[in-house]
């Protein structure tokens, strides 16, 4: 080895060394960083840490039990007569003289099992079917490309019927339930995540460091598995962020119309906002808790989407 | 007196210097060129002149650029002016052509009416009378067709005849000053031949002054009278074209003749390249950034700031007399 | 391993060609239509082009965007799959592998790319960039496979300890020595360097050229230059081919192409790059080109290049020059002897 080899050896340790301090770490974690930074980040996930201590802890918050009727003879329907916000009802009572606050603090974990099971019905799903759609059009041939059309066609009709209508047919199919709702909702996002993952990975298909395995002798499989689906999860992920508070405001409107769950003793949100619509007049404050705190979390949920957009944007990262 | 007077430019993003103290000026018909690498400041103390880098909010966030210095054109100190004034300067007085010539041009826009838009604005001239115009300056760039093109789109246009368009708008009310950022570097050699061309007719044939920011000392050797080589935010040499190719005095000059494969030298004639890369680098206050790649270096290099020396043909190397 | 492959090589040399060439044409279909597409047209990116490239030597193709350079670059490496024509290397006919064995015989060729960050996946670690080659092709163990990458970063110029670094960690030279450096892990016969130091700074691009230089006597290697710059093709190449419209147009020794260019195209080219050097820009004759590249989906009849031909004349329109040797190792295709 030369010496002007070694000298060049020396300088490039040292560039390593300085670089290093600057940014290191694979790009996930480099993106975690750049959130911790992000004051809409914090707020988001404060929100959503909170939704979710709370929706795990409910039952041991809570006070009362979500259907123990205490009060039940300070409430007068007729005359709409609700005893309000009070040391020991901190939210007031509700119609048949149950505590508010334990039923918003019990309901947390259904709105959050629906919200959580129904994305990830259509992020799996949707997953599935947009990721073998970008396979088969990007390394199956011509067949591939024809089997990926006919996927995608089917894809943008689903995608062409109103959400709340579909998700009202399935929900028409399997009765009201708890389950029905997040099926419903689950499916209503299939095409939506199907889409996005598929021309996230048509997108990373044609970058040069597909091109680079395949001219390394990469086996098709491998290349989907290792090179393209790992580049083009962050945009479906933050989408995901993002349908979860879709699907709770979706699973809210769908227990409003009557499909969700029936069994008073497992309170939800949507349920609590359809319940209270009856006496929307004289008592509004049943419907604010709910309807309150669905769209906080909702809000949490997206500033955390955002956040995440933007600290995954190759953009704005060499900005930086 | 110059017509462009460049004082001690410096430009910070946040807490890092990009420009550093970069003092130049360009005589009135005279062509000046900025040469350097990536990240040397070059680009961004063009957009520094022309007014465009993002202003720095008063909260100090947003990213936006912190400059001073002074930039004196025509007895005027363009920093000093109004985003108002700076406006109707631009354009009309100084005019600048970009490297991308497609995302430079509005895509939604045909091109005449890009061109007419910059003839209202800045020298009021309207319907027939602009659309004449327009036809005269594609016809002056040389673009075939002049009457057909002004209705057509970017897209339609190929890369040197998008690059020829730009040079129509920003000729289109004579400026004084006409600052090229990379003109040629997106576009194939013999396209980039025939724009260098134009460049230069228009300047003799006008009397412009041009500011040439490139990278490629070839460009530069056929260009320009006046070379200011920067590195790492300041000059480190400046001189005529002619003195600075024969007798390059800063080792940086030296090593980037050194690393360009010459048509004129023999065949595979060993490269001497800089070695490094341009992440290795001093702060100039401690010595010259450039010794981590210098061979030359010594202990004197690094023993605080080196100076710009020299009036005709100025250096910032305090080994310069050791290299003559 | 490399060096009994480099014994193998040179006994090759004398017999034939690494690797040949014969009428490689690549088209891509031009389609129409919503539900049914159609096909209207073909872009002729490669048409009908012959070449061979002995063992250890370099052949720089040259030509502007368009030119079909690329295409015939991947083509060779059946990245792209040809229309026409057979490639041959070392003995093996690539055109004819089916998927596993093409697979597998890519071992024997690889490919280094004009964006080094772009090349390299951004989720992968130089460890992992660099053991994937090995790892598909079954070669070594993991011990083995590090050593070897140890071994390689070496070669390149870059010290083991960033194994465990992520590509935006480098700079833009350090990223093209490691795509260099996983082009070089399977020890192939050919490498296809499409613009490798294109996106590179001036004085880095010096650094990879003596790099390229190196590992070729250091590992054998056989190279297939692209790009679009002809100072850098005449310094890496041992043999010149100048591409216009999917066709070779001219074909010599380097020294004899820059020489002594014979067809009018390599004429304008030459004399439009610019030196660094005022003497020679001022006195040096231009030969400018009108108007820009036809469209290789329509190319004019007779000689491609008559279009922007300053010397063009009427037989140009009628006739396709024949691809002839107008002096020893010095092909061309112009009805002129210019």
């Amino acid at each position: 080895m030369t010496i002007a080899k070694i000298e060049r050896l020396d300088r490039l340790i040292e560039a390593s060394v300085t670089a290093r301090d600057a940014e290191s770490g694979s790009l996930w974690r480099q993106s975690l960083r750049r959130m911790r930074r992000s004051p809409m980040a914090i707020c988001g996930a404060v929100i959503v840490g909170l939704f979710f201590i709370v929706a795990l802890l409910g039952p041991w918050i809570a006070p009362y039990g979500p259907t123990e009727q205490t009060w039940g003879g300070e409430v007068f329907l007729n005359q709409n007569i609700f005893p309000g916000p009070r040391a020991e009802n901190w939210f007031g009572l509700d119609h048949l003289g149950r505590d508010m606050f334990s039923r918003m603090v019990v309901g947390a974990r259904q709105t959050m099992l629906v919200g959580v099971v129904a994305t990830l019905i259509g992020f799996a799903a949707g997953a599935v079917v947009g990721g073998f759609a970008a396979a088969a059009g990007t390394f199956g041939g011509r067949w591939g490309e024809r089997l990926e059309a006919v996927i995608m066609r089917a894809v943008d009709v689903a995608l062409s019927i109103p959400m709340l209508l579909l998700a009202l047919s399935v929900a028409a199919l399997l009765g009201p339930s708890l389950t029905t709702v997040m099926i419903a909702v689950g499916v209503a996002q299939i095409p939506i995540f199907a889409r996005m993952l598929r021309g996230s990975m048509l997108a990373q298909a044609h970058s040069d460091y597909v091109l680079a395995a395949i001219s390394m002798g990469v086996p098709k499989a491998r290349i989907v598995v290792s090179h393209i689906l790992p580049n083009s999860l962050g945009p479906v992920i933050v989408q995901a962020t993002l349908v979860l508070a879709t699907a709770i405001i979706e699973a809210a409107a769908l227990s409003y119309l009557g499909l969700g769950n029936p069994d008073p003793g497992t309170p939800e949100w949507g349920t609590m906002l359809a319940d209270a619509q009856r006496f929307l007049s004289g008592a509004p404050q049943l419907a604010i808790y709910p309807a309150v705190g669905i769209i906080i979390t909702a809000l949490g949920f997206t500033l955390l989407g955002e956040a995440m957009r933007e600290s995954l944007d190759p953009r704005l990262r060499r900005q930086q | 007196m110059a017509l462009l007077e460049v004082e001690d430019l410096r430009i910070a993003f946040g807490s890092s210097t990009v420009v550093d103290g970069v003092s130049f000026h360009v005589d009135e018909s005279q062509v000046v060129s900025l040469v350097g690498e990536s990240g040397c400041g070059k680009s961004v103390t063009s957009l520094a002149i022309m007014g465009l880098l993002p202003k720095l909010r008063k909260s100090g966030r947003g990213g936006g650029a912190a400059v001073s210095g002074r930039a004196v054109f025509d007895g005027v100190d363009l920093f000093g002016l109004s985003a108002d004034q700076m406006r109707r300067r631009r354009g009309a007085d100084l005019a600048m052509v970009f490297q991308d010539p497609l995302s430079s041009l509005n895509p939604v826009v045909p091109i005449g009416r890009q061109i007419t838009e910059v003839l209202e604005r800045h020298r009021g001239l309207r319907g027939e009378a602009a659309r004449k115009e327009a036809e005269n300056l594609l016809d002056r760039v040389g673009i075939p067709d002049p009457r057909r093109r002004l209705g057509e789109y970017p897209h339609q246009l190929s890369g040197g005849m998008r690059q020829r368009v730009l040079i129509a708008i920003a000729v289109a009310c004579a400026p004084r000053l006409l600052i090229a950022d990379e003109p040629t570097t997106a576009l194939d050699v013999t396209i980039q031949a025939q724009i260098l061309e134009l460049l230069k007719d228009l300047v003799d044939a006008e009397g412009t002054a041009l500011l040439m920011i490139t990278h490629d000392l070839g460009v530069v050797a056929g260009m320009c009278n006046v070379v200011n080589v920067l590195y790492s935010g300041r000059v480190v040499e400046s001189s005529s074209a002619s003195r600075l190719f024969a007798e390059p005095t800063h080792p940086y000059t030296v090593g980037l003749l050194g690393s360009i494969p010459r048509l004129d030298l023999p065949i595979h004639e060993p490269l001497k390249p800089i070695r490094g890369s341009i992440a290795d680098v001093i702060r100039w206050g401690d010595g010259c950034a450039f010794a981590p790649r210098c061979d030359l270096v010594g202990a004197e290099c690094v023993a605080g700031e080196p100076m710009l020396k020299g009036e005709a043909h100025a250096h910032r190397c305090v080994k310069a007399e050791e290299i003559a | 391993m490399s060096d009994n492959m480099t014994e193998d090589l040179t006994a090759d040399t004398a017999t034939a060609p690494l690797l040949a060439i014969e009428d490689l044409e690549v088209h891509f279909p031009i389609r129409r239509g919503i539900a049914i597409e159609r096909t209207v047209g073909h872009v002729r990116a490669v048409d009908g082009v012959s070449l061979s490239i002995g063992a250890g030597d370099t052949y720089g193709l040259v030509g502007e965007s368009g030119c079909g350079k690329t295409t015939l670059g991947r083509a060779v490496l059946r990245i792209e799959e040809p229309t026409a024509g057979k490639i041959r290397l070392g003995d093996v006919e690539v055109t004819s592998l089916r998927s596993e064995p093409l697979r597998r015989f890519r071992s024997k060729m690889q490919m280094v790319f004009q964006d080094p960050l772009g090349s390299l996946n951004p989720r992968h670690n130089v460890e992992m960039l660099l053991a994937e080659p090995l790892k598909v092709h079954g070669v070594g163990s993991k011990t083995e496979r590090n050593k070897l990458a140890t071994e390689t970063l070496d070669a390149v110029g870059l010290p083991s300890s960033v194994l465990d670094r992520y590509p935006h960690e480098f700079s833009g030279g350090q990223r093209q020595r490691l795509g260099i450096a996983r082009a070089l892990m399977l020890r192939p016969d050919l490498i296809v360097c499409d613009e490798p130091v294109s996106a590179l700074d001036v004085s880095i691009q010096a650094q990879v050229m003596n790099l390229l230089d190196e590992l070729q006597d250091e590992f054998g290697l056989t190279y297939l230059v692209i790009a679009h710059d002809l100072a850098v093709v005449r310094h890496l190449s041992d043999q010149v081919g100048v591409m216009y419209l999917g066709k070779l147009v001219e074909e010599a020794d380097s020294e004899a192409i820059y020489e002594h260019p014979r067809h009018p195209y390599t004429k304008a080219l030459l004399s439009a790059v610019p030196q660094p050097d005022p003497e020679i820009e001022a006195n040096r004759e231009r030969i400018i080109l009108k108007g820009d590249l036809p469209s290789p989906a329509n190319p004019p009849s007779g000689c491609r290049f008559r279009t922007r031909c300053p010397w063009a004349q009427d037989i140009c329109a009628e006739e396709e020059p024949v691809w002839r040797e107008a002096a020893t190792g010095h092909k061309v295709a112009c009805h002129f002897d210019l």
